[in-house]
């Protein structure tokens, strides 16, 4: 165990030694201003969890049910979130991190290599879920009043949870680096990708959402309860987790310490199979991997004939980030995630049963749609955030090309914003007219949201680009390390307050149409002023969000770099 | 005190290392040079035991590195081209953490750290982060800490790169020295008057093959030139080899 903490020493002495508030002013500030929106946010689950779970509580026979099927869900997803961010975190710290020539070549066993490896990705992939489900859990155990067991068993559970996610997500790493040929050893990731696809879209499923908002697919009430009631899968994790989780919620502790064991013996015994294995083949498949990276699309899959209508230096970049994605394969993961979510997104909407709601109105559906517009947007965030963001840090070690070539950082950045901007507009505008068409919206709710969502995209496109540039890491080893930093999240607040501020503001006037157009009136003077000045507004914000980060983006960038 | 048989490493269809025999006693000065992509770094790699060989053998003091890899490495101070360091460890910690790792006790650790910094002049930096290092000071504090376990084998790819003609200096009459008192030193370079002045063997590699060995009258004589420097000599070995 000493070897295994000494090759952690480098994780957590830089920590150990700035300590949490005691480092450089500037980056006090941002630690602590991190830590406040942290805490906002976590402020925010637990709250919104207590206001459920106590409506739930006040609904007379299937109250309880209810909350336990919400826990049920929630422990299935963090589960298979888990699972995901461990495939990625074991992938990039086994095999692709940039110290393991340095360690492979100390005096250490490869399995205790791995296993320190084990525990600093096991961190990283679960703490952001740990984080935001402890909150959930508190309101739990306050709003069911349960005792000190409850606390211990929960986070225990969650503990037994990511081990044993971590433990199964490692193994399918290191069986399947040694499964696959060297040379197309990067094709992991698309294996990955497409494996998380499923297993998302099948989490999903599994929970049936729909079945909450839907009583009348079952015979009678009795049948819907039971539904509800009816167990998750006696083999998953989650729900050996749920069922000692539950237990202590309602006071059997016996039958709690029970399941836990089941949990626990499994991660042990998940955690030692994975040991045995790595001692095995853990560095064969570290050293396959050493290999020069074959292409998986050996011919041209960018056919620069397309971009000859381009200005010179726009094509270059525009034929140069396109190449550069399409051979990274590292990307393509990111690439199937998004897809899975943003099928999901619109297959939820196609299953919503709207024409069973007891109070559907075309106001409701039409609120449906302002909301979607606003839902579709912040998709487009964190689309944005994975790729339009880490667009200039990507330029890593190369940026000083950049630097020495004709072109100044001001033109740089506009051709970034070119490069990616029509394809988050396509898929922005394709997202909301889909679902718009699912809900059903009125012409003008359609054509309201498509303009809106016209306007807003290349703000969003431009923060990213922008703040991405104000906040580089050229030495992030991936884009997806880029965006969890500070400027990350000064992104993230920024475009979530710019959609919020377009939708208030848009909010009113709307209303106002919707009410005229009901009771078949006309609109006053004051109304239509107030309609145009809002709508002025919008532009005129929208306007400001494309023009104003790539300016702050310049400044910062070209002071970072002179 | 570094054996090798038959070292092989082929990857797909192609053969980065091609059966190369190497035998090297204790306290020499060994050079490996070769082209861009002839297989150099492949071979330190796979004698370092960062990488597995597809076939042959690497034993080190007598150790085979496949099968006891922890001990056979415990006898080599390891020194890539690039290093990687960790950029938020200062360069007091970097050399704790590679000490702990090879097992060197308080004592000596305290004793040697502050040594090997003043040897390589990074004694006023110690404190400092990494990342605020030069490249030179990079690598003159991987040096360093390859050196904290007195290892009975140098391996090193690419020594001088970075460093100004002092280090080079210093660097030279380490290699010299520490040979002097029965270190193996297994050196690749690019810098040929490098390898000339200061290996007492060198091998050359090309296209995965080594292609000539023994001392720079050896190598003269195998390529049919005399009073030619080490350059020339290298330049027609390689050559012929190409053709």
């Amino acid at each position: 165990m000493n070897t295994v903490r000494t090759l952690l020493a480098p994780r957590f002495w830089p920590i150990s030694r700035e300590g949490i508030l005691k480092s450089r002013t500037g980056s006090r500030f941002k630690r602590l201003f991190l830590g406040l929106i942290g805490l906002v946010f976590w402020l925010g689950v637990f709250g919104i969890s207590w206001r459920v779970l106590v409506y739930f509580k006040g609904i007379e026979e299937i109250g309880d049910i209810l909350g336990f099927k919400l826990l049920s869900m929630l422990l299935i997803v963090s589960f298979a979130l888990l699972l995901f961010s461990g495939i990625l975190a074991s992938l990039s710290k086994l095999y692709l991190s940039r110290d393991l020539p340095l360690v492979h070549a100390m005096p250490v066993p490869a399995y205790k290599i791995f296993f320190s490896r084990w525990i600093d990705s096991t961190i990283d992939s679960s703490w952001m879920v740990s984080l935001f489900t402890v909150p959930v859990f508190l309101a739990y155990g306050i709003v069911y009043q349960a005792g000190p067991f409850y606390y211990v068993t929960f986070l225990q559970c969650l503990f037994a949870l990511i081990v044993i996610a971590s433990a199964i997500s490692t193994m399918g790493v290191v069986i399947g680096v040694m499964l696959i040929p060297a040379s197309r050893m990067k094709s992991v990731f698309v294996l990955l990708g497409v494996m998380s696809f499923v297993g998302i879209y099948l989490a999903i499923r599994l929970l049936r959402p729909e079945q909450l908002v839907d009583p009348e697919i079952f015979d009678t009430v009795m049948v819907y309860v039971a539904s509800l009631e009816s167990p998750s899968s006696p083999i998953l994790p989650s729900t050996w987790a749920y069922d000692a989780i539950r237990a202590a919620l309602t006071g059997a502790a016996l039958e709690s310490c029970f399941h836990s064991a089941i949990a626990w013996s499994f991660a042990a015994t998940c955690l030692f199979a994975a040991l045995i294995l790595a001692d095995r083949v853990y560095f064969k498949g570290y050293s396959k991997a050493q290999t020069a990276p074959q292409r998986l699309l050996r011919k041209a899959a960018v056919n620069e004939s397309l971009f000859a209508f381009l200005p010179g230096r726009l094509k270059a970049y525009t034929i140069k980030e396109i190449k550069t994605f399409l051979r990274d394969q590292t990307q393509w993961s990111q690439l199937f995630l998004l897809a899975a979510l943003v099928i999901i997104y619109i297959y939820n909407f196609s299953v919503l049963p709207l024409d069973k709601s007891p109070i559907r109105t075309i106001y409701l559906q039409n609120l449906f749609a302002f909301l979607n517009m606003g839902l579709a947007l912040f998709v487009l965030t964190a689309v944005s955030a994975r790729f339009a963001y880490p667009a200039v840090s990507q330029e890593k070690n190369a940026f000083w090309v950049v630097k020495v070539s004709p072109i100044g950082l001001t033109t740089f950045l506009w051709i970034k914003f070119w490069v990616y901007y029509p394809p988050l507009l396509i898929l922005t505008e394709i997202l909301i007219v889909a679902t718009n068409l699912l809900l059903q919206v009125t012409p003008f709710m359609m054509g309201l949201s498509t303009l809106t969502v016209f306007l807003l995209v290349p703000g969003i496109v431009s923060m990213g680009i922008g703040l991405g540039a104000a906040f580089p890491d050229f030495k992030a080893e991936n884009p997806a390390q880029t965006v969890t930093s500070f400027g990350g999240l000064i992104f993230m607040i920024l475009c979530t307050a710019l959609i919020a501020l377009v939708v208030v503001v848009e909010a009113g006037p709307v209303y106002r149409l919707f009410l005229a157009s009901l009771h078949d009136r006309p609109l006053s003077a004051g109304e239509w002023a107030w309609i145009v000045v809002s709508f002025a507004a919008v532009f005129v914000i929208s306007l400001a969000a494309i023009f104003l980060p790539m300016r702050y983006g310049v400044r910062q960038l070209e002071q970072l770099t002179s | 005190m570094i054996e090798i048989k038959a070292l092989t490493k082929i990857y797909g269809n192609f053969t980065a290392v091609d059966r190369i025999n190497l035998s090297i006693r204790p306290g020499e000065i060994f050079g490996f040079i070769g082209p861009n992509g002839a297989g150099k770094t492949t071979t330190i790699k796979m004698i370092g035991g960062i990488l597995a060989p597809t076939s042959g053998s690497v034993v080190i003091a007598g150790i085979d590195m496949a099968a006891k890899p922890e001990a056979a490495k415990s006898k080599i101070g390891f020194i890539p081209d690039r290093p990687y360091l960790y950029e938020k460890l200062t360069g007091m910690e970097f050399l704790r953490f590679t000490a702990d790792l090879y097992d060197v006790r308080t004592p000596e650790f305290n004793s040697r750290a502050v040594q090997n910094l003043e040897l390589f002049s990074l004694r006023d930096w110690a404190d400092d982060l990494i990342e605020s290092y030069s490249h030179g000071m990079k690598q003159r504090l991987i040096m360093a800490a390859a050196l904290l376990h007195e290892p009975e084998v140098i391996i090193v790819d690419e020594p001088m790169v970075g460093l100004d003609p002092r280090a080079i200096r210093l660097v030279k009459d380490l290699f010299r020295q520490l040979a002097a008192e029965g270190t193996t030193i297994f050196m690749s370079t690019h810098t040929l008057k490098v390898a000339e002045e200061t290996c007492d063997r060198i091998g050359i590699i090309s296209r995965g093959q080594m292609i000539a060995s023994g001392t720079t009258d050896d190598l003269r004589r195998e390529a049919n030139v005399s009073d030619a420097d080490l350059e020339t000599v290298f330049l027609n070995l390689t050559g012929a080899e190409e053709n």
